[in-house]
């Protein structure tokens, strides 16, 4: 018998991770497309930096409301704690808010045409926002290996799990709506290319966790893991976020790659953003039993 | 800083009363709760939000010397480590240190974040849905800071729970694991009293007459923000894959009309 205690964060806390990550994983992709050929990748940016915004926007409302004293939420941001993934996320959460909300108004202002050409502003806040979305995405994992339950402080990677997560979402994200958006079939391409790379990490990276927590030697470890690879969950670990929401897009990712098929993007697309939203699930929900 | 308190916990003396447990409501004002059924005397499970002092009732078949069944009884309460999990993840600095080295938590500063929860390696932090703040026992502060011992000790008949200044309570408890082990009780242990063991030491240890993990105890708990670095790191590592990624991604398609 356990003696420990779950803090029983709830569903909408997967979904703030879910959109955190994603955010900062769009963000990150728009930035280096920006860095690389801000002429060429425009509706990449475009599509980047809006995305992470309007992701990001229910994200600090989701957290307010899961507090116990909501009225009291900036007491986050009255201490600097290092040690406290926590204390960290509030305020990398708020550094990237700023970056978010300036590169969106940026890339608005280029729209309506207030300014032809604003890469150059873009880059900075880019690169500044860029490290804080980095951050936005892997802290959460970080967080969870920083507590008592066994299945998260045995496993090590779970930061970058989320944060592999982070950019394959979110680049599934952005080649969705540049699919239906319908223009640049081209920047399609290249967002293509790194939807692939993301989950090659991100699979890698659960590849990680999983042997890390095998390995432990933790008997409350191994059992919680358990309910992953053949308890509870093991159907929506295994079949969920494993197969349809990783290996699959995988596969007809790199399929994609040559065929360059409207309807396999999207598929690919919508797969990994459920398998996504599912590795981060299951993860929470087997490590809070 | 004042010396160091602590509680120390002899469970070789405990007789189960739970008079502790009821001082300790009584005195915090933490009113009646829905009983448990354990099939033991033991209620509740687990610690919660009203309930910081709770006896345990543990079977061990073959645990007396002389093989018999022992009824093992344990007075548990949160152990004020010296390096406290759930002090390190509060976001808000609601967890505080006192002078004398206990844990508290600050009421009107914690915001119900319930990291400290997840985060406390012997489940003793609580979550009050009422007031929405995260609850444990607070070393009774009103009443140390008034030179008074904690409710659950004062309650004590049986000086099981002993109060005062941590060295000498280790010393007293070190005399004591030697002379139950003469009278054939060897596996009378100390749970946390060595400030250079786990957790720097525990500022409320125990004297145990079994195994740790009999009482459900871990044998070597971690302080969970010995994973930081590590973790930290090896999300550095997926980041610059990311990026490599990314690079490779956009930079293969420049058609040489590259900026």
């Amino acid at each position: 018998m356990s003696l420990l205690q779950s803090s029983h964060w709830p569903f909408l806390i997967d979904v703030y991770f879910f959109l955190g990550g994603l955010a900062g994983g769009a963000f990150v992709i728009a930035t280096v497309a920006n860095i690389l050929n801000a002429r060429r990748y425009r509706d990449v940016i475009r599509v980047g930096y809006y995305l992470s915004l309007a992701a990001l926007i229910p994200c600090p409302l989701i957290l307010i409301v899961d507090l116990g004293v909501p009225s009291r939420f900036l007491n986050m941001l009255m201490r600097f704690n290092i040690e406290s993934p926590m204390s960290m996320g509030a305020w990398a959460l708020l550094g990237f808010s700023a970056c978010a909300f300036v590169a969106a108004l940026l890339t608005f202002m280029e729209d309506i045409g207030r300014a032809r050409d604003l890469s150059g502003p873009k880059l900075i806040v880019g690169v500044i926002g860029g490290a804080f979305g980095f951050f936005l995405a892997a802290y959460p994992g970080v967080l969870l290996g920083a507590t008592a339950r066994p299945l998260w402080i045995e496993g090590h990677a779970l930061g970058a799990v989320f944060l592999a997560v982070g950019a394959s979402t979110g680049a599934a994200a952005m080649a969705l709506i540049l699919m239906v958006v319908g223009r640049a079939a081209d920047q399609v391409a290249s967002v293509r290319t790194m939807t692939v790379a993301a989950l090659v990490i991100q699979l890698i990276a659960l590849a990680v966790f999983v042997g890390s927590v095998q390995s432990s030697g933790s008997v409350a470890a191994t059992t919680a893991l358990k309910l992953l690879t053949e308890g509870r969950f093991a159907a929506l670990f295994w079949g969920g976020a494993i197969v349809v929401g990783s290996v699959l897009p995988l596969v007809l990712g790199v399929l994609d790659l040559r065929r360059r098929s409207f309807g396999l993007t999207a598929v690919t697309s919508l797969l990994v953003l459920v398998g996504g939203f599912l590795v981060k699930y299951v993860i929470m929900a087997a490590g809070q039993v | 800083m004042a010396r160091t308190l602590a509680m120390f916990t002899d469970t070789s003396l405990c007789i189960g009363c739970r008079a502790c447990q009821v001082a300790c409501k009584q005195w915090n004002e933490l009113g009646a709760e829905v009983p448990d059924w354990t099939g033991t005397y033991q209620n509740h499970t687990h610690f919660t939000d009203k309930t910081f002092r709770l006896v345990r009732f543990i079977e061990e078949p073959g645990g007396k010397p002389n093989g018999d069944l022992a009824w093992l009884l344990m007075s548990d309460v949160c152990k004020h480590c010296a390096d406290a999990g759930c002090l390190n993840a509060c976001p808000t600095g609601a967890i505080y240190r006192t002078e004398y080295g206990t844990v508290n938590i600050n009421q009107d500063v914690c915001n119900g974040c319930r990291y400290c929860v997840s985060a406390c390696p012997f489940g003793v932090v609580s979550f009050n849905e009422q007031t929405g703040t995260a609850k444990k026992c607070t070393f009774c502060n009103d009443r140390i800071h008034n030179g008074l011992g904690p409710a659950c000790a004062k309650a004590c008949p049986t000086e099981s729970i002993q109060f005062g200044f941590r060295d000498e309570l280790v010393a007293k408890a070190q005399k004591r694991v030697e002379t139950l082990k003469a009278m054939g009780f060897k596996n009378a242990q100390l749970y946390g009293a060595d400030s250079r063991g786990f957790l720097s030491g525990l500022n409320a240890f125990f004297l145990l007459m079994s195994k740790p993990a009999v009482y459900g105890l871990p044998d070597n708990p971690k302080l969970p923000q010995k994973n930081i670095v590590m973790d930290s790191l090896l999300s550095i590592g997926s980041a610059l894959l990311v990026g490599i990624g990314a690079l490779v991604a956009f930079r293969g398609r420049g058609n040489g009309k590259g900026v």
